[in-house]
């Protein structure tokens, strides 16, 4: 089968990677900035934006206090873009822009503040940039992880996480044809479908296509090809167990099986308590402790997307 | 069974019609993971109806495909399949489980017996270690279907030199089917 090339080429600058995943406390955080931090280290001008408007902590991740910038003052100045609010971090070829203090939740950004950040999102001057967006699966969350580049999902080995992940996938993957759909013009072909939605036994992602292509060949086809390109990576965190390394792989079979979504296994990261010793110092993991597992793990992902 | 059928079934894991017995051997240990009861990663995905549908495309394709490579012409065949049972050697192992009982426990202290591994026996028999394995350990879910179950469980029986192969088998099999009748309850 041949893959028409995706719309997106990994040379444009700035690149844009989402990291989200539904579920909270799974590690997006942690794996957002040691990712970020590979990539600087190895001489690309990266930024961390902390989209978790709610709960934001990049900046301690990085062993900063408090920001004096964060995205709130866009909100109480609109003259203010993204670039005016862009902070340095301690770390060569690393900025931050900070979701500190912000007095309203993603979920809640209107649309026009949301389209507005994410066009800053992509004029800033950078070769990467990662959006952590902390958890949960509303739409604003969804649509930064849409208009994103690349996605990446971050998913521990227990059954919420999982439950979570699939929930945040399917999510994103139906946000995305929405758009595919409303900029073809073909929302009436998508509605009638989904009306018959018992007759014709459209349970996932996979059969709702298959069903817009035998009623509309064309049109089919194309939402076909432009849906090829909605392909996250998925990393495993938090690995203890043996039998668990496996897990990413067989997700991906999972999702391409029963979704019929092509998600790429980015890699797994093994639980290390250096990370937390990390935090407490104030001090990223992969600054103080670069022979840990979790920095191991982290550059070894870092080695297999590509960028 | 049609040629067609042959191929829906190397689609079914995702490979080519050429794919040797080991691919499709490992492809239907990931799939059978995967739609088992207990997997991880098809939580919340996958309900029971489902996983029973899956389980039983599964089995049928890989079934379907085990029949096509039972059909090799004689000259592909190892000449050291024809070889006899291994000779004995000295019993370190003791032989005391119940053939009636356990009698995939007998067969594996029997090739222990002899000193052999499951690959020794493998080589010999031209049954997958892993099948050998799972007939050892009684994984009933795991196992073929009953028409190239006896056949491997004769030729395991004869390299461990099991006395009385038939008793063996029948005791086999009605575990197996016990089991299976116990799943359905
Ligand atoms: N591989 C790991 N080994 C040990 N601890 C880890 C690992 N990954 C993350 N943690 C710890 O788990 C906690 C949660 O991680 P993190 O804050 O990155 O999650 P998150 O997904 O960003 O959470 P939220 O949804 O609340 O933003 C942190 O204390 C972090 O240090
Ligand atoms: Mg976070």
């Amino acid at each position: 089968m041949t893959r028409p090339v995706p719309v997106e080429k990994p040379n444009i600058k700035p690149h844009v990677w989402a990291i989200g995943g539904g579920k909270g406390g799974v590690g997006k955080s942690a794996l957002t900035t040691g990712i970020a931090m590979t990539l600087a280290g190895q001489g690309q001008r990266c930024v961390m934006i902390d989209a978790d408007l709610g709960g934001a902590n990049l900046h301690t991740f990085l062993g900063m206090s408090s920001p004096e910038h964060t995205i709130s003052d866009l909100f109480r100045d609109p003259t203010k873009n993204l670039q005016d609010i862009l902070l340095a971090t301690p770390f060569e070829n690393l900025g931050l822009i900070s979701g500190a203090r912000a007095m309203l939740n993603v979920a809640n950004l209107k649309h026009f503040q949301k389209e507005k950040l994410i066009r800053q999102v992509f004029s800033l001057e950078a070769d990467y940039i990662f959006i952590d967006l902390g958890a949960g699966s509303s739409f604003n969350v969804l649509d930064f992880f849409i208009a994103a580049h690349n996605g990446l999902m971050v998913v521990t080995p227990t059954p919420t996480s999982i439950e979570n992940t699939y929930h945040f996938l399917r999510a994103a993957y139906f946000r995305k044809l929405r758009h595919v759909i409303r900029d073809l013009k073909v929302e009436a072909l998508v509605d009638s479908s989904l009306d018959d939605k018992e007759k014709s036994g459209i349970r996932s992602p996979r059969d709702l296509v298959a069903e817009l292509r035998r009623r509309d060949p064309s049109a089919g086809e194309e939402i076909d090809r432009a849906m090829m390109s909605f392909s996250p990576g998925l990393i495993v965190n938090q690995v203890q167990r043996h039998q668990d390394r496996n897990l990413g792989k067989e997700m991906a079979l999972a999702c391409k099986d029963f979704l019929g979504i092509d998600v790429t296994m980015a890699g797994s990261v093994r639980t290390d308590e250096q990370v937390l010793m990390a935090l407490n110092s104030r001090r990223p993991t992969l600054s103080m402790f670069p022979q840990s597992n979790f920095a191991k793990d982290v550059r070894q992902i870092v080695q297999k997307l590509e960028w | 069974m049609s040629e067609d059928s042959l191929q829906a079934s190397f689609d079914f894991f995702g490979l080519s019609h050429d794919a040797s017995i080991d691919e499709v051997e490992k492809s239907f240990r990931e799939l059978r993971n995967l739609y088992s009861e207990g997997s991880l990663a098809t939580y919340s995905l996958l309900d029971d109806a489902d996983r029973q549908e899956k389980l039983a495309a599964l089995r049928k394709a890989y079934d379907r495909i085990l029949q096509s490579y039972s059909h090799t012409p004689d000259s592909e065949v190892d000449p050291e399949r024809e070889a006899g049972p291994f000779p004995a050697k000295s019993l370190i192992v003791n032989i005391d489980a119940d053939l009636q009982q356990m009698p995939g426990l007998f067969l594996q202290q029997s090739r222990k017996a002899l000193g052999l591994s499951l690959q020794d026996v493998a080589k010999r028999t031209k049954v997958r270690a892993s099948i050998l394995q799972d007939i050892e350990e009684q994984r009933f879910d795991f196992l073929p279907a009953p028409v190239y179950l006896r056949g491997f469980l004769r030729e395991f029986a004869r390299m461990v030199n099991v006395p009385d192969a038939d008793a063996l088998i029948d005791a086999f099999m009605a575990r197996d089917k016990n089991d299976k009748e116990r799943k359905i309850d």
